[in-house]
């Protein structure tokens, strides 16, 4: 019943907001996914971003004093969804938020044509990064490459990687094959042999060959692209097949509370690589839950805003916040267009100081974009499961940007080929 | 090639038997789940020439709706015996509300109306349950969760508790369905609709209450499909996939044969696990389980159209 009612709350408001937006207010649609195979881990993420914008609005009336209108358009994960998603939402839309690598690809070039920027935080097509070729495309604050990057320097810091086996454990989807071309590179510059092992979405939950493979293999690291219930059997066949745990880390997606929850004591030592932090006691979180859970408008419940998802979900919307905020400082209007707020994207700049401010120090690395960084490379922290949590083992790590630039030249290059004629940004210096 | 083919995954089953074995073994437990999602599809096949869509679903549904009574505070096995409860009333509802008005129509329409019941059954799961990941109760169930490590020939096999405990359960499950469809009434009334419909009919086998109980005994087996892929990585609408992996077993082995259903399950989980160690990972770069067991099953049909164990049908022109 309880979830029913959550239910009911949530058709009511996006029936509200769905209404609204056509009248006034900021329409940024959210292509979200809180059912099928994928749901477990959306969901959290879907309430930490719906909660902070609901917060938003109680609390300051938006942003420039202008109502920001949330619609979610429900995508299951579909890719072919997702695009009828964006279709429908695209009209009044001054963002698109595809969530899924897979979506994000395939509205690429539709944004191009239909000049709505794309704002996908922690996902999407690594080289997106750059904003030459990627004009209307955000992958905040840190994408893909940079999180292979600082997952194989926390690794170089354990030890030299020359000889090292690594297996790298990925969902068989466009999302989880996103690394490998850094991590194939890197290979030969460090000297490590990488082991790729493919899951299929059919086998998420019984990775019992993968596990074997890895048995069989004795890889000295597992480095994780899982999604969805891929995480929880990865790492419960971990525990079966006696894997260290500490020789496991995951990408920001693999580091979802609930699924360690599975293992509880057993995962102690698991790592994740984040680029986000849940800060419990920061004054943003108060104000959410003065404004939001106080007043019986969220979705979510006390264990799930305690966990990395949500805050992640959070400051997602901090970060769409600010750059509609940026853009309306910009052009002097409350109710900015796609266009400006593509100008208010490519012009953050998170600072210590401003996540001050705004209440949400930790929890997300300073970081700043510009007309060729659509990335920002805010780097990240390495978390570890203490078997109830998640909880920072590192100090901030910094991907190594300079490695990977020239490849991701190379692939916007091929993809801007690839897709010709494909507008480049030539007022930007590149 | 050929080497690698036809030599090397020969001489690596030699060279490291206690990690053949662990693969063996991993198979027998996929092959034994897969049997068991395929038996409820047979099941309901046999009594009504119905390919139930929504088998997939009902095990996710009997699933959350174990773990969700077990969250109000009553224990685990009085949460079984009440799933069970929920398990009969679907079977009822879906045979007075969904069956009984279409019976006669063209049996693409029955499909149809199962795919209908699969998104029934999402939706109203997701409002009753939302779709977080559950863990599932296994320590309340009394599952023992722990591992034995055994050394055969100074290598290493481990075998968890409870994959030996969902081998029983699901042999002895398949061994009283066999015993109830062969020596009991209302099994041979069952396997009298199977077999002739009309036939069965016109001696008075009540097509309601067989379709109910099919409908039921399908649920049944969903729930401990249900708890023992629950058990392993946790209960959400993921697991709704995993009834996929039975439609090759169904392809292999007959729609209509239990035996077949039995066979066809554990020869493909015991090949596909085979397959993707000793051939696919190292030709192929893994993930062959994806399509191993369609590739299997097409060359099946190929010599045998009505699969391993199908019955052959004959008509008169």
């Amino acid at each position: 019943m309880k979830n029913f009612a959550k239910l009911a709350a949530a058709a009511a408001v996006a029936s509200i907001t769905a209404g609204a937006a056509l009248a006034e207010g900021l329409y940024t649609p959210n292509l979200a996914y809180r059912t099928g195979p994928f749901a477990a881990t959306g969901i959290p993420l879907m309430n930490g971003q719906k909660d902070y914008i609901e917060m938003l609005n109680a609390r300051d009336g938006g942003v420039g004093g202008v109502k920001i209108e949330f619609e979610e358009c429900e995508t299951g994960y579909s890719t072919q969804k997702g695009v009828e998603c964006y279709e429908k939402t695209k009209g009044e839309a001054i963002v698109t938020q595809p969530w899924s690598t897979g979506i994000t690809l395939q509205v690429l070039p539709k944004t191009n044509v239909d000049m709505i920027p794309i704002l996908a935080p922690g996902y999407g097509f690594s080289p997106m990064m750059d904003g030459k070729t990627f004009q209307w495309a955000f992958n905040v604050p840190s994408g893909y490459w940079d999180g292979a990057s600082m997952i194989l320097q926390y690794l170089q810091g354990q030890g030299d990687l020359k000889g090292k086996k690594i297996a790298f454990l990925h969902l068989d989807h466009p999302y989880g094959k996103e690394p490998l071309p850094l991590l194939e590179a890197n290979a030969d510059t460090m000297g490590y042999e990488l082991l790729p092992i493919p899951v299929g979405l059919k086998e998420m939950q019984n990775q019992s060959a993968q596990w074997l493979q890895i048995r069989r293999a004795r890889p000295d690291y597992v480095v994780m692209w899982g999604w969805g219930a891929m995480n929880a059997g990865a790492i419960t066949e971990a525990v079966k097949t006696k894997y260290p745990m500490e020789n496991m880390i995951g990408v920001w997606w693999s580091g979802h509370d609930a699924d360690l929850r599975l293992v509880g004591d057993k995962g102690k030592g698991y790592k994740s690589i984040s680029w986000s932090f849940p800060e419990l006691e920061s004054q943003a979180m108060a104000d959410i839950k003065k404004h939001v859970v106080d007043t019986g408008k969220t979705l979510s419940n006390e264990e799930e805003m305690q966990g990395v998802f949500y805050g992640r979900g959070v400051v997602m919307s901090m970060i769409l916040a600010e750059g509609i905020k940026v853009a309306q400082e910009k052009y002097g209007v409350g109710e900015i267009n796609a266009e400006q707020l593509r100008w208010g994207l490519e012009n953050l700049n998170i600072t210590e100081e401003r996540l001050a401010e705004l209440g949400m120090s930790g929890m997300v690395a300073p970081f700043s974009t510009s007309c060729s960084n659509h990335t920002g490379h805010s780097g990240g922290w390495m978390l570890e499961w203490d078997g109830t949590k998640f909880v920072k083992v590192s100090d901030h790590l910094s991907p190594d940007t300079s490695g990977y630039a020239d490849l991701a030249a190379t692939k916007a290059a091929e993809y801007a080929e690839a897709n010709a004629p494909w507008p480049v940004n030539d007022s930007c210096g590149g | 090639m050929l080497k690698d083919i036809f030599v090397t995954p020969f001489a690596d089953m030699v060279a490291a038997p206690d990690f053949l074995l662990q693969v063996l073994w991993e198979g027998l437990v996929s092959g034994i789940l897969y049997a068991l999602i395929a038996l409820g599809f047979v099941l309901i096949f046999r009594s009504s020439r119905i390919f139930n869509f929504a088998q997939g679903i009902m095990v996710v549904f009997a699933a959350l709706t174990l773990v969700g009574l077990h969250s109000f505070g009553i224990p685990a096995w009085i949460a079984v015996v009440l799933t069970l409860g929920v398990m009969y009333v679907l079977a009822m509802s879906i045979e007075r509300v969904v069956l009984r008005p279409l019976v006669g129509q063209p049996d693409i329409i029955l499909f149809m109306a199962t795919i209908g019941i699969t998104l029934f059954l999402i939706g109203g799961g997701e409002i009753i349950f939302g779709g977080e990941n559950k863990v599932m109760i296994t320590e309340e169930l009394g599952i023992p969760t722990g591992d034995s490590v055994l050394e055969p020939w100074g290598g290493l096999l481990i075998l968890q508790h409870l994959d030996i405990t969902v081998v029983v359960v699901a042999a002895a499950l398949v061994a009283v369905l066999l015993a109830f469809l062969n020596y009991t009434q209302m099994g041979r009334a069952i396997r009298a609709l199977g077999d002739d419909h009309q036939a069965a009919l016109s001696v008075g086998i009540s097509l309601q209450t067989v379709w109910v109980l099919v409908w039921f005994i399908a649920g049944i087996i969903a729930l401990v499909t249900g708890i023992a892929w629950g058990a392993r990585a946790g209960v959400s609408f993921a697991l709704e996939v995993i009834a996929y992996k039975a439609l090759p077993v169904l392809m292999l082995g007959g729609l209509e044969s239990i035996t077949g259903a039995i066979i066809g399950g554990l020869m493909i989980g015991l090949l596909e696990k085979l397959f993707e160690i000793y051939w696919g990972q190292p030709l192929m770069g893994g993930n062959t389980e994806t399509w191993f067991a369609f590739v299997l099953a097409l060359i099946v049909l190929l010599f045998r159209p009505q699969g391993l164990f199908g019955e052959k049908i004959i008509e008169r022109v």
